[in-house]
């Protein structure tokens, strides 16, 4: 016995089939007290109460959902309104990061102060603690719907949202956005084409020119025509309130202002800590290669600081899509709040409805995650 | 090329400030737009603001109210902790930073045998004076808050996610491929969901797999939530500092004639964790500034005492005022871990150096 225990091999074996024998003794002994507990709460286990009527009205919907739609368009209501409001933060936080990040490499001792100071608050408080003071110490505190801030005469910003104009027939503009979708991608295409050129033959298209048409000429073309060709739903002062035009609730409008704020904070380091790893001497050669500076950026300092920031990046905007579940703290219908929230003390599918949601955040993360890997693979260091 | 001269006085302030017409330009715009912000922000939070008194009528409008602070500073610090018995917390304060100090300082005899008595002992001691029972008044975790609660989440999270992290680390990088599995899928898991709906999943969940009749209190749910996930973070950072350990090192260790898990414990481990420090110490932070999400499950920690103050209807509209003490109050203690950690960082580097 003890000699058989002595063997490598019979140890490995016997001790993992240990380990899966605990754990599936325990998990049989959690899912018997669960069935036991549901039963005596008289909550029948399934996925059915998805079909059932909602009855649960959203404050904001981007979906045709309404009280009578069932609990699974709840449930897409609050995985759309999780998406945008994390993509938006996203973009956002991203630019913002980049600025401050940039500012903080600054010469000037002034700006790269006033940034690492800006990091150094943003980063060691918590997000809820921005998530709260946006709602209720920012959005409360806005004049009411009379005394609203105008933008440009077509948009209002109070204490009751941000209230945009919006087309009356979306159909236009939906046909616009493809048409640019199209053409950047025509132009990704085409970079690739040019780049298989010139390794082949030296020379390869000219893409100055095809970047300005299909980039910038053709995608300002196509949405000022759809701009100017529909209709728009202005907002207007009625009485006491806005008409017209779609209001982004104040939860919304705090929530994105306090991700975008905090995620700034950790986007500026990771690009700082991206540029500052170029190393001296590939600056130097560049220059010594007679590269002007804006050429040197392009094509040696963005390339060598992509490598060391896409992966941190990659985890900053899971973070950024996590953390869009605080908006549940100031009741903004995104998934948890919506789904882990509403529908569950409607229905008491409390294993079904965690179990879902789970899932949506664990599918969307590992997507980004592929996409990210993805990017991360082309802009990795190719050794030769 | 000359050395650099040092610069001191105005002639430094020149130097970062006015060295060429742009960067005076830049320094003149940066200043003025800096005055526009924080003038109004100093003058809402000194010049105007009132600090005496103790009720609404005593604060001015157009300035800040830190009476509502002043007012309000038991429970931000305690909850609804009973005020005779407050004295319990800050005695659990007082012996763990003074456990803390002594395992720092040099001078300490036996500094190793008090790490452990500390590590072992403090945790349940903590119970007891928290708890009560045992010849204390016992005092429900209902009525426990404030900051108090803030540190008591970390403490305790922190406590059961350390060990679970190193088990998960080893694990991850184990022979056994059944074993590596278990802990990939449990870290990738906890890593990939929102702490919000794993505090939410604890409190639900918890009590629902337990057999009838066995309650799981409100807090221990909580913590065992946050505990788990920070687990499966500071596993990760772990794996780093394990991946970092020259492989030399176990062999010679092999070498010696020490089996697996004394190689494990006395050679990989120590030096792995010297390397994960500064990521431990920044999921430490993480942790921290994520147990105000237990407001979510009607825990008052620190944020969520403060947002329970604000509906009092005798103090409305001091959301700034609230939202600031504990966002600053949180910076502190973030700046602290962090000061801590890069503390414990220049002391595990110390040994390295002398060899």
């Amino acid at each position: 016995m003890l000699a058989l225990w002595r063997d490598r091999r019979v140890r490995d074996i016997l001790s993992q089939v240990g380990v899966g024998l605990i754990l599936v003794g325990l998990t049989v002994w959690f899912v018997l007290n669960a069935s036991a507990n549901l039963r005596q709460a008289g909550i029948a286990s399934g996925f059915d109460f998805l079909g059932r009527t909602s009855g649960i009205e959203v404050a904001f919907v981007l979906t045709d959902y309404t009280a009578r739609s069932s609990i699974y368009d709840l449930l897409v209501v609050g995985v759309v309104n999780t998406i945008v409001v994390s993509l938006l933060s996203i973009v956002a936080a991203t630019l913002l990061g980049f600025l401050i990040g940039l500012a903080r490499l600054s010469r000037h001792w002034l700006i790269a102060t006033v940034a690492g100071v800006y990091v150094e608050i943003v980063r060691n408080i918590p997000l809820l603690v921005f998530v709260f003071f946006m709602y209720g110490g920012v959005l409360a505190a806005l004049p009411g719907p009379r005394d609203s801030f105008i933008f440009f005469g077509i948009s209002a910003l109070n204490n009751r949202g941000f209230t945009i104009p919006v087309p009356v027939d979306g159909a236009l503009m939906r046909l616009a956005l493809l048409a640019v979708t199209l053409s950047i991608a025509a132009h990704v295409v085409l970079a690739l084409v040019s780049k298989k050129r010139r390794d082949a033959t030296g020379q390869g298209l000219p893409m100055g020119v095809i970047g300005a048409v299909l980039l910038v000429l053709f995608p300002l073309g196509a949405l000022s025509f759809a701009t100017l060709m529909s209709t728009w739903d202005i907002p207007q002062l009625r009485g006491f309130n806005f008409r017209g035009g779609f209001v982004l609730v104040p939860e919304f409008v705090a929530l994105f202002l306090a991700l975008v704020t905090y995620t700034a904070g950790f986007i500026a380091e990771i690009v700082r800590g991206g540029i500052a790893s170029v190393p001296k001497g590939q600056l130097e050669a560049a220059r010594a290669l007679g590269l002007s500076p804006m050429t040197t950026l392009r094509l040696v300092t963005v390339p060598l600081a992509l490598r060391v920031i896409v992966p941190p990046m990659t985890s900053q905007y899971l973070n950024v899509l996590k953390n869009s579940s605080f908006g549940a703290a100031i009741a903004y219908p995104e998934v948890v709040s919506l789904f882990m929230g509403s529908a569950l003390v409607a229905t008491g599918q409390a294993v079904e409805i965690i179990a879902i949601t789970l899932a949506i955040y664990l599918a969307i993360g590992l997507a980004v995650s592929a996409f990210m890997n993805w990017y991360n693979a082309r802009v990795a260091l190719v050794t030769r | 090329m000359s050395a650099p001269i040092a610069l001191r006085g105005w002639s430094l302030w020149r130097a970062r400030l006015f060295a060429t017409p742009l960067d005076s330009a830049i320094s003149i715009a940066v200043l003025l737009g800096l005055g526009v912000i924080l003038q109004p922000l100093l003058i809402w939070a000194i010049a105007n603001a009132s600090w005496s008194g103790s009720t609404r009528a005593d604060c001015s409008p157009g300035g800040a109210c830190w009476v509502f602070i002043k007012a309000r500073f038991g429970q931000f610090m305690y909850g609804f902790y009973p005020e005779p018995e407050r004295w319990r917390p800050n005695l659990f304060g007082a012996l763990v930073l003074t456990w803390g100090l002594a395992v720092l300082m040099r001078g300490t005899p036996r500094r190793g045998l008090i790490a452990l008595v500390g590590v072992i002992v403090l945790p349940f001691l903590g119970l007891w004076l928290l708890y009560g029972g045992f010849g204390l008044r016992e005092i429900e975790t209902r009525q426990w808050g404030g900051l108090m609660l803030t540190l008591v989440l970390t403490y305790y999270a922190a406590l059961i996610a350390l060990p679970l992290a190193v088990i998960l680390a080893l694990g991850r990088r184990s022979r056994l491929p059944f074993l590596r599995l278990l802990s990939i899928i449990f870290i990738e898991f906890w890593r990939g969901v929102p702490i919000l709906t794993v505090i939410f999943l604890a409190s639900l969940l918890l009590p629902l797999i337990m057999p009838s009749g066995v309650g799981v209190d409100r807090l221990a749910r909580a913590i065992i939530g946050l505990g788990l996930v920070i687990a499966a973070y500071m596993a990760e950072a772990f794996r780093g500092g394990l991946q970092a350990v020259p492989g030399g090192q176990a062999e010679a260790s092999a070498a010696l004639g020490l089996g697996h898990w004394r190689t494990t414990a006395f050679i990989i481990l120590p030096q792995a964790t010297r390397i994960a420090l500064p990521a431990l110490t920044n999921e430490t932070i993480a942790l921290l500034k994520n147990t105000s999400l237990v407001l979510v499950v009607s825990i008052f920690d620190l944020l969520g005492i403060a947002q329970a103050a604000l509906a009092d209807p005798t103090w409305v509209g001091f959301q700034v005022e609230a939202y600031v003490f504990a966002g600053a109050i949180y910076w502190v203690l973030c700046w602290a871990l962090s000061a801590l950690g890069l503390l414990l960082e220049a002391r595990m580097a110390e040994g390295r150096e002398r060899t």
